[in-house]
């Protein structure tokens, strides 16, 4: 039979080994990061943390299809505003149009001007106010 | 081994064996799925979801001289059916179905008949396209009703406020499902520059199509079409429309034009044919001629429609010898009533009147052809004549913005060339000339002998930079004397000759009229015109009339003349131009 060496009588100093529970505890750790967390804690910690970023990511995906939504909605109102807005540039220039002006006129009951009635006054040396409608230079 | 292990490890052995033979499978399908198909399936994915759009550039908007429009963009919506997934929609109330629909929808489209819709939706096809252009209030009422299958598309028209103003000189443009383009006048001169550049939109969508901000996306903008400003003036155009329409008709004639140029720039200011159109509604004109039968109605008469100038062309062979000294206004003849040549046909006056001995001026007065055809043949000659008609613009474009007609006659080396031809021209006969080239021939005597380039666009503004046109000198036709001593005489050609019924009290003008004949066609089927100034002393618009084949009066002075006063009366009114002469009220 073979037995353990007598390191005493030897006059090895004899290693202490750890104690069991201590060393065993110690195999059982990790070390994710810069904390201490056994596996079952781990466990449940990156599940709630999964979960976090889950729920953020599919509020965040919630948010931006709401918005696309509202973006949708403002494109769809623009375009309305646009089309409103060409239609009222369209009245307006029927309604400056010199056809549109005349007929009007026609029906307030003016008439065309009668060359023969109009009396021309030349007035010498007379000094015209400037006009804002400069346009107007033959 | 015991016989039952080892058959439990062959067993064991073709489980595995078959699980492997499993995957290979599998994973050879996902090789082939994955690898070799994935191009093919991607596509199929980004047709699903990813939605390329033709932005549509704005085409650019055309103004008058008074930043009125005259051309400019609406969006009406045309409506769709989907005759095929209405039925599949509807499996079992089918007939009461379409029957509420087709209801609505005549009730909102009161001119598409019910009949015409059941027959829209019998139709085995994807979709129908029911109406065309409908109003606001009609795409209002139908998107409230948010019918089963039915759908508006938007599309953009052209529209032309002020409808048939200007219209010749505009075009129109055609309504394409694909393409809207330009034809005919500034919309087809200038298509590529109103029409812009279309962009693209490529977005990932959801399922009802919109774009997704989340998903990858690229755009590029649609370029907006430039606006052009033109150099017609709205009210002038109307009244100078208005007034050849109401002539043509008093006179019984077939068709019209009018040219109205800044004498100084050689801006258009007005230009007007009849018969015209309305570019709204153009497919309606379809097939109706102007020009005297020769061109479509969309043509402008005032660029295509060449005529032979008559008597106006007087002028122009009194400018040759004035600019070259041979002659003075007070330059005499003698008149009998005809003058004969050696190579050439005897000419008469046109009213078989001789006039005895009568100074150059007195010529214009009488408007005598006598005197004209002796100043070609005798003291110019082929070859100090047809310089200066070449001078003046005749037989080659105006260069105005777009494409006309050159006109033409025949000179010396042309083939079939006759000394005839050369005492004819004189008085306006067998030659060609578009009522702009007559416009800018007197718009030169106007400006002191310096012709300028006419033109029609004053302004592009494109996106913002914007380009002006400058007035250009086209070239020097005649020296400032000649001009001068020429409107001297053209104003007495007014006060005491034809152009009497042209003259506008307070002003003075210088005018010549003009009945020319053309050759194999009666002689009472004339073209009458009035070409000239106003205010002679100070000269700001040069105004050309043209009536073909009135019935009322046949004469220049007759026919044209009271349109021309009109039109230059109303010019001075409205521009405000103080008048020059002494004012006779009543006259």
């Amino acid at each position: 039979m073979y037995r353990p060496r007598d390191w005493a009588a030897a006059g090895v100093p004899k290693a202490v080994p750890p104690k069991p529970i201590l060393a065993a505890k110690r195999r059982r750790q990790l070390h994710p990061f810069f904390f201490n967390m056994g596996p079952v804690a781990l466990s449940v910690a990156s599940v709630l943390l999964i979960s976090l970023m889950a729920i953020l990511y599919l509020t965040q995906l919630g948010q931006a299809v709401a918005d696309n939504q509202r973006l949708q909605d403002l494109h769809r109102q623009q375009a309305i505003l646009q089309r409103q807005n060409q239609d009222l540039v369209d009245i307006i220039a029927q309604e400056q149009s010199p056809a549109y002006i005349a007929e009007h006129a026609k029906s307030l009951g003016l008439v065309p001007a009668d060359p023969k009635t109009v009396q021309v006054l030349v007035v010498r040396h007379l000094k015209p106010i400037p006009s804002h409608n400069q346009s107007i230079n033959p | 081994m015991s016989t039952e292990l080892q058959r439990a490890r062959t067993r064991q052995m073709l489980i595995f064996l078959l699980v492997c033979f499993g995957m290979l499978v599998l994973l050879g399908r996902l090789y082939y799925w994955q690898v070799l198909r994935s191009q093919y399936l991607a596509q199929l994915a980004n047709g699903e979801h990813v939605q390329n759009q033709i932005l549509n550039a704005p085409r650019g908007l055309i103004y008058d001289a008074q930043g009125r429009i005259l051309a400019t963009n609406v969006v009406r919506d045309d409506v769709y059916i989907e005759p095929i997934q209405f039925a599949i929609d509807h499996p079992d109330n089918f007939q009461e179905a379409l029957a509420a629909v087709i209801s609505a929808l005549h009730q909102v489209l009161s001119g598409v008949s019910v009949g015409q819709l059941s027959k829209n939706f019998s139709l085995n096809v994807q979709t129908v396209r029911i109406a065309v252009d409908i109003e606001p209030w009609q795409s209002q009422q139908l998107r409230e009703l948010r019918l089963p299958d039915t759908f508006l598309e938007p599309r953009t028209w052209r529209i032309y406020p002020g409808e048939s103003l200007a219209a010749q000189v505009l075009g129109y443009v055609m309504q394409d499902e694909n393409n809207n383009r330009g034809v005919y006048g500034i919309e087809g001169q200038y298509n590529t520059l109103l029409a812009g550049k279309p962009g693209s939109f490529t977005a990932e969508t959801d399922l009802n199509g919109n774009p997704l901000i989340v998903g990858a996306s690229a755009e590029q903008l649609a370029v907006s079409g430039a606006d052009l400003t033109l150099t017609i003036d709205s009210s002038v155009e109307y009244m100078v429309q208005k007034a050849l329409v109401n002539a043509i008709q008093q006179l019984q004639a077939v068709s019209g034009s009018v040219v109205v140029i800044n004498a100084r720039t050689g801006a258009v200011v007005a230009m007007a044919g009849a018969p015209s159109f309305d570019p709204n509604l153009y497919s309606d004109y379809a097939g109706q001629m102007g020009c005297l039968g020769s061109e479509e109605v969309f043509f402008n008469p005032a660029l295509y429609c060449a005529y032979e100038p008559g008597s106006t062309m007087k002028a122009i062979t009194m400018a040759a010898a004035l600019d070259q000294g041979l002659i003075t206004p007070d330059t005499t003849l003698y008149d009998p009533g005809y003058i004969g040549f050696s190579d050439a046909p005897t000419v008469v006056n046109w009213n078989g009147l001789g006039y005895g001995t009568e100074t150059m001026t007195e010529v214009l007065e009488h408007s005598a052809n006598v005197g004209a055809a002796y100043v070609a043949h005798d003291i110019l000659g082929p070859d100090r004549y047809y310089p200066y008609l070449a001078r003046f613009g005749f037989g080659k474009p105006s260069s105005i913005d777009g494409p006309e007609a050159s006109g033409s006659y025949r000179k010396l080396g042309s083939p079939g060339w006759t000394p005839s031809d050369l005492t004819r021209q004189a008085f306006g006969q067998s030659i060609l000339a578009t009522p702009i080239q007559m416009a800018m021939a007197y718009e030169a005597i106007a400006n002191g002998g310096v012709m300028m380039q006419p033109y029609l666009v004053a302004s592009v503004n494109n996106n913002g930079s914007v380009v002006t046109t400058q007035p250009r000198v086209e070239r020097r036709v005649i020296s400032a004397k000649a001009a001068q001593l020429l409107t001297e005489m053209l104003v007495h050609a007014a006060t005491d000759g034809y152009a009497h019924p042209a003259l506008v009290p307070g002003y003075s003008i210088a005018a010549k009229t003009g009945t020319a004949t053309t050759q194999g066609v009666s002689t009472d089927k004339t073209e009458a015109s009035v070409a000239g100034f106003i205010p002679a002393s100070n000269p700001q618009f040069v105004i050309l009339v043209k009536i073909d084949r009135p019935q009322a009066t046949i004469y220049g002075g007759t026919a044209a003349a009271p349109l021309w006063k009109a039109i230059a009366q109303q010019l001075m009114w409205y521009y405000q131009i103080p008048p020059d002469q002494a004012y006779q009220q009543g006259s």
